[in-house]
C-alpha cells in the first residue's frame, strides 16, 4: 500500500484512512484529517516557512530543492525508489519511466530554477530583501521585494507524473508554504521528494504538507486549509477549477491551470525524419500532457507519406516503450475512434486508421479533410491534411487559448505560422521532438510561473 | 472448413424464408439448437453478408477474414457499434431497407445518430414474437398488452416503438391497447384500463420504459392515477433500465409498482435490446438476472483490451451474435459491459467516457462546447 501523504505536524497517528487505486491499479491510502488536524498541520507549515524566511536565502532554498530533486533521476536507492513508485503507479516500463524522470528533472536543477527566478523576477535578491529599481525616474529612490504568500494551496486533479513537484518548487522558490491536494493518478512521488528535501533540509522539507482525497470531495480539512491559503493554485479540467471556485471564499485569489492541448504542424519542407521526433512526443507522456501532440496537420501535402512514416516511428517506439494497458473506457473509445475512421474510408476513401492490427498499443487516425477533433486518448493521433495556413487557422479558430504546444517541421512559411499560432494565443512554438519537454522558464499557459505567486512591496525614499 | 450447407453464392431472400421457418417452429421445450445447428446458420449468414454488405466485407478483408474462414458463430467478425454512426450496414443496395431505426444522439459527446437498416421487418418479427412468447408471455393467460412508450408512427425512428406496436396487434389476441399520448402517457386512459382489467379478472400485461414506470409509481404515490390489484397472469415488462433519469433505480421501481399492482416479482421481465439489435433478451424476477434470449441470439464477453473471450462470469466488453440481424451484421461488438452467468448474460452497465487525461484536452468536448462538433 502506497502512502500518499506527508503531513509534518500531524502530532498522532492517523486513525481512519480514505483508500483508492491509480488507473494503472496501485493501491495507495491517505488519513482522514480531523478539522483539528488540519489546522495544526497548516500552522506547522506557516510556523516553518517563517522560520525559513529568517534564516534561509533563496539561493540556499534552490540548493537544497535541487540536491533534493536530482536524487529522484540519480542512480542511487531513491531514485530507484521513485523509478519503482512511478512504474507501479502509472504501468509504465522501465524505460519510459528512467526518461521521463531525467526529462522533468531537467527543470529542476539549481541552473534551470535559479534561470527560472532571473528570468521572472530578475534574480533571488528580491526575495530576500528589498532591491533597488534601477528605472525609477522619480524624486529619491524606490526598491522593491517581492514574497508569495505564507501559504499556498494547490489542488492537482490532472495525471501527468511530477507536476505536483514543480508546482510545489515553485511555491517553494517565491518563498511560500504548501498544502497540497495530490493527483489520484499519481499521488505518491511529491510526498518522496518532500521526505528527500527534509533529509536535505529539515525546515524547508517542513514547509510542505501533502495529502489526497476523493477528487469531488471537499472535506472539512479542504476547507479548513483553504482559510490559510494566500493563493490556491489549481491543476484541473474546466469542471475542477470551476468546482473548487465554488469551494473556496470568493475573494480567494486562485491561479487556474485548465485544460489545454497539443498541434503538430508539418510544413511542406518538412524531413521524413522529423516523424521520429513527433513519435518521441506522442510517446513521452503517452499523450496525458497538455504539451503532447494530439492532433497533426500536413500543409499541402497528402498526409499519406507523413502518416507512413510516423506509423513506423510509433511502431518502433512502442517496442521499446510498450505503453501500460488502456482502461476498458480508453479501449472501448480508442476502437470507436478507429471504426468511424475506418468505415469512413470505406466510404469515401479519405480517412484510413493505422495500428498494429487489433492490439491499442498505438493509433493513426488520418483524414485528407481538415478537421480539429480531437479525443484524449492514449497514443492516439488524429491527422488531417490542410492545403495551406490559411485553412489551419480557420480550422483551429476555436481551439483559440486553448492550445499549449504548437509543434513545427520544416521551415517553408514558419514565419506564417508563428504569425498564426500567435493569433490563436498559443503558448509555445517548438520544433518536433522538444514539444513534450518545456523549460523550466516557460510561460505556462503563456503566463508567468512565479509572478502570479507573489505580492510586490515598493519602498520609495526620499533624496 | 466450410459452412456445413448452403449453396455456392447466398441467396438472401431464400435464407431470410428459412430462417423465418426456424424462428416460428421454434419451441424451447421440443426443438433445441444446438452448437452445430446455430453455426451451420452462422456460417450462411456470414457468407451472405459478406457478399452483400460492401463496408462489412471491407472491414472483414482488411482482417483477412472470408467465409472460408469462418466456421461458426464466434468466427464472425463483429463490427463495432460505432459503424452504425457512421455507414449503412445492409446486404443489398439501401433502396432495400424496409425500415430504418435510429440511435438515441449522444454516445461519449459524439453527437452523431447511428442507424439500423432492416431488410426484412418480417424476420424481425418472426425472432421478436418467438421470444416474446417464450420468455414473456403465456398464451394460456390471454392478457391484454397494454404498450406506454409512444408508437411507432408517433416516433418513426424507434424501434422499441415498432417492437410494441407489433407485439400490440401479433400477440394474444390482438386487441392489445396503446396508451400514449401526444404528450407522453394519456394516464386517464391507463388508469381506465387497470380499472377494467381489475374489475373483469383480465390480465394485463403492461410493457414501458423504466422511466415511464418510474413516473406511474410516483403517480400512484401521490395519488394522481388509481391503482388497483391486477389478476393472477398480469406481466410488467420493462425496458431501458437506469438510463435517461439520474437516481433511477430500477429495482425499487418495479418493487413498488409490483406491490401496489399485485404483481409478483416472478411476473416482472426487464427487457433488454439495443438498436443494433433486433432479438432481444429477457430477465424475470428481481433482480432481473440472467437475461435469456432464444437460441440464435448468442452473447460472449471480450477482454476489451485484447478481444479475447473471457472466461465465464467475468465481466467484459458483451459482443452479440443476432441471427435475426441477417439483413446488416450479425456480429455486434458493444460499448456496453456484462458477464456471462447462468444460461445468459447480466448487463452490467455501459462504458463510460474516458476520463480527461491529465492536463490534455480532448478538442472534441471543448468544440462541442462551443458549438462547433
Amino acid at each position: 500500500m502506497l502512502e500518499a501523504w506527508y503531513l509534518p505536524g500531524l502530532e498522532e497517528s492517523p486513525a481512519e484512512w480514505l483508500e483508492s487505486r491509480t488507473r494503472a491499479g496501485a493501491a495507495f491510502r491517505a488519513p482522514t484529517l480531523s478539522v483539528d488536524q488540519a489546522r495544526a498541520v497548516a500552522g506547522s507549515v506557516r510556523d516553518a516557512v517563517r522560520e525559513a524566511r529568517e534564516t534561509r536565502s533563496t539561493g540556499e532554498v534552490i540548493e537544497s530543492i535541487a540536491r533534493a530533486a536530482g536524487k529522484l533521476s540519480a542512480d542511487g536507492p531513491e531514485g530507484h525508489a521513485a523509478r519503482e513508485l512511478l512504474r507501479s503507479e502509472l504501468g509504465w516500463n522501465a524505460r519510459l519511466v528512467r526518461e521521463t524522470l531525467e526529462g522533468m528533472s531537467r527543470t529542476w536543477t539549481r541552473e534551470a530554477l535559479t534561470g527560472l527566478v532571473d528570468a521572472e523576477l530578475g534574480g533571488t535578491a528580491c526575495l530576500d530583501g528589498f532591491v533597488m529599481d534601477p528605472l525609477w525616474v522619480g524624486p529619491g529612490q524606490r526598491s522593491r521585494r517581492a514574497l508569495g504568500s505564507p501559504v499556498v494551496l494547490q489542488v492537482l486533479a490532472g495525471n501527468v507524473p511530477g507536476v505536483a513537484i514543480t508546482a510545489t518548487m515553485r511555491a517553494l522558490l517565491v518563498r511560500s508554504g504548501v498544502l497540497c491536494k495530490l493527483p489520484e493518478a499519481e499521488p505518491g512521488l511529491l510526498p518522496l521528494f518532500a521526505r528527500l528535501l527534509a533529509a536535505e533540509d529539515p525546515l524547508l522539507g517542513n514547509c510542505v504538507a501533502a495529502t489526497w482525497w476523493p477528487g469531488a470531495s471537499f472535506p472539512a480539512a479542504w476547507r479548513e486549509w483553504a482559510r490559510w491559503a494566500g493563493k490556491t493554485v489549481v491543476y484541473g479540467g474546466d469542471m475542477t477549477v470551476e468546482a473548487v471556485r465554488r469551494g473556496l471564499p470568493a475573494d480567494t485569489d486562485i491561479v487556474a491551470y485548465g485544460p489545454k492541448t497539443g498541434i503538430a504542424v508539418v510544413l511542406t519542407d518538412s524531413p521524413p525524419s522529423s516523424a521520429a521526433s513527433l513519435a518521441r512526443d506522442v510517446c513521452a507522456y503517452d499523450q496525458q500532457g497538455c504539451v503532447s501532440p494530439r492532433l497533426v496537420y500536413v500543409v499541402g501535402d497528402s498526409t499519406r507519406p507523413f502518416v507512413e512514416h510516423l506509423a513506423a516511428s510509433l511502431e518502433a517506439h512502442t517496442r521499446l516503450h510498450p505503453p501500460p494497458s488502456p482502461t476498458t473506457a480508453e479501449a472501448v473509445a480508442i476502437r470507436a475512434a478507429r471504426t468511424a475512421f475506418e468505415f469512413s474510408g470505406y466510404e469515401d476513401g479519405r480517412s484510413a486508421v493505422e495500428s498494429p492490427g487489433e492490439s491499442l498499443a498505438w493509433t493513426i487516425l488520418s483524414s485528407e479533410d481538415p478537421a480539429a477533433r480531437a479525443e484524449s486518448l492514449p497514443r492516439v493521433v488524429w491527422v488531417h491534411h490542410v492545403p495551406d495556413l490559411q485553412v489551419l487557422e480557420e480550422v483551429l479558430r476555436p481551439l483559440e487559448g486553448r492550445i499549449q504546444t504548437l509543434g513545427y517541421s520544416g521551415t517553408e512559411e514558419l514565419k506564417k505560422l508563428t504569425g498564426l499560432a500567435v493569433r490563436l494565443s498559443v503558448s509555445r512554438i517548438a520544433p518536433f521532438g522538444s514539444m513534450a519537454w518545456p523549460p523550466a522558464d516557460w510561460r505556462h499557459e503563456g503566463k508567468h510561473q512565479l509572478l502570479p505567486l507573489v505580492n510586490w512591496t515598493d519602498f520609495e525614499t526620499p533624496e | 472448413m466450410t459452412a456445413p450447407h448452403g449453396p455456392a453464392t447466398e441467396s438472401l431472400d431464400l435464407l431470410t424464408a428459412e430462417l423465418i421457418a426456424a424462428f416460428d417452429g421454434w419451441r424451447p421445450e421440443t426443438s433445441s439448437w444446438d452448437e452445430r445447428t446455430l453455426d451451420a446458420w452462422a456460417c450462411r449468414a456470414f457468407k451472405a453478408q459478406f457478399e452483400g454488405n460492401t463496408p462489412y466485407r471491407n472491414y472483414c478483408e482488411a482482417r483477412n477474414v472470408s467465409p472460408s474462414d469462418v466456421s461458426g458463430w464466434r468466427e464472425a467478425v463483429p463490427v463495432p457499434t460505432e459503424a452504425f454512426r457512421v455507414v449503412d450496414l445492409l446486404v443489398g443496395p439501401d433502396v432495400d431497407a424496409e425500415l430504418i431505426f435510429r440511435t438515441s444522439g449522444t454516445s461519449r459527446g459524439r453527437s452523431a445518430q447511428g442507424r439500423h437498416l432492416v431488410r426484412s421487418p418480417e424476420l424481425y418479427r418472426a425472432s421478436l414474437r418467438a421470444g416474446f412468447r417464450t420468455f414473456v408471455y403465456n398464451e394460456d393467460n390471454a392478457a391484454k398488452i397494454i404498450t406506454l412508450p409512444p408508437s411507432f408512427t408517433q416516433n418513426p425512428d424507434s424501434s422499441l416503438g415498432w417492437m410494441l406496436d407489433d407485439l400490440r396487434v401479433g400477440i394474444g389476441s390482438g386487441d392489445g391497447v396503446s396508451v400514449a399520448s401526444s404528450s407522453g402517457i394519456d394516464w386517464g386512459k391507463l388508469d381506465a384500463e387497470v380499472g377494467e382489467s381489475a374489475g373483469k379478472g383480465r390480465p394485463l400485461c403492461l410493457l414501458g420504459t423504466t422511466l415511464g414506470f418510474a413516473e406511474w409509481l410516483e403517480r400512484l404515490e401521490d395519488g394522481r392515477s388509481i391503482g388497483a390489484r391486477l389478476p393472477q397472469g398480469s406481466i410488467l415488462m420493462d425496458t431501458g433500465g437506469e438510463k435517461g433519469r439520474a437516481g433511477l433505480e430500477r429495482s425499487s421501481v418495479m418493487r413498488g409498482l409490483g406491490k401496489r399492482l399485485g404483481i409478483p416479482p416472478e411476473a416482472m421481465v426487464n427487457e433488454f435490446g439495443m438498436t443494433e439489435l433486433l432479438s432481444q433478451r429477457y430477465g424475470r424476477g428481481d433482480p432481473a438476472i440472467p437475461l435469456v434470449g432464444p437460441p440464435w441470439l448468442r452473447s460472449r464477453v471480450l477482454d476489451p483490451v485484447t478481444l479475447e473471450e473471457l472466461p465465464r462470469g467475468e465481466t467484459g466488453i458483451l459482443c452479440h451474435f443476432d441471427l435475426a440481424n441477417l439483413g446488416s451484421v450479425c456480429a455486434v461488438l458493444t460499448e456496453d459491459q456484462g458477464r456471462v452467468i447462468g444460461d445468459g448474460i447480466e448487463w452490467v452497465g455501459r462504458t463510460q467516457g474516458s476520463p480527461p487525461r491529465g492536463c490534455s484536452l480532448a478538442t472534441a468536448e471543448l468544440l462541442e462546447a462551443q458549438g462547433h462538433a
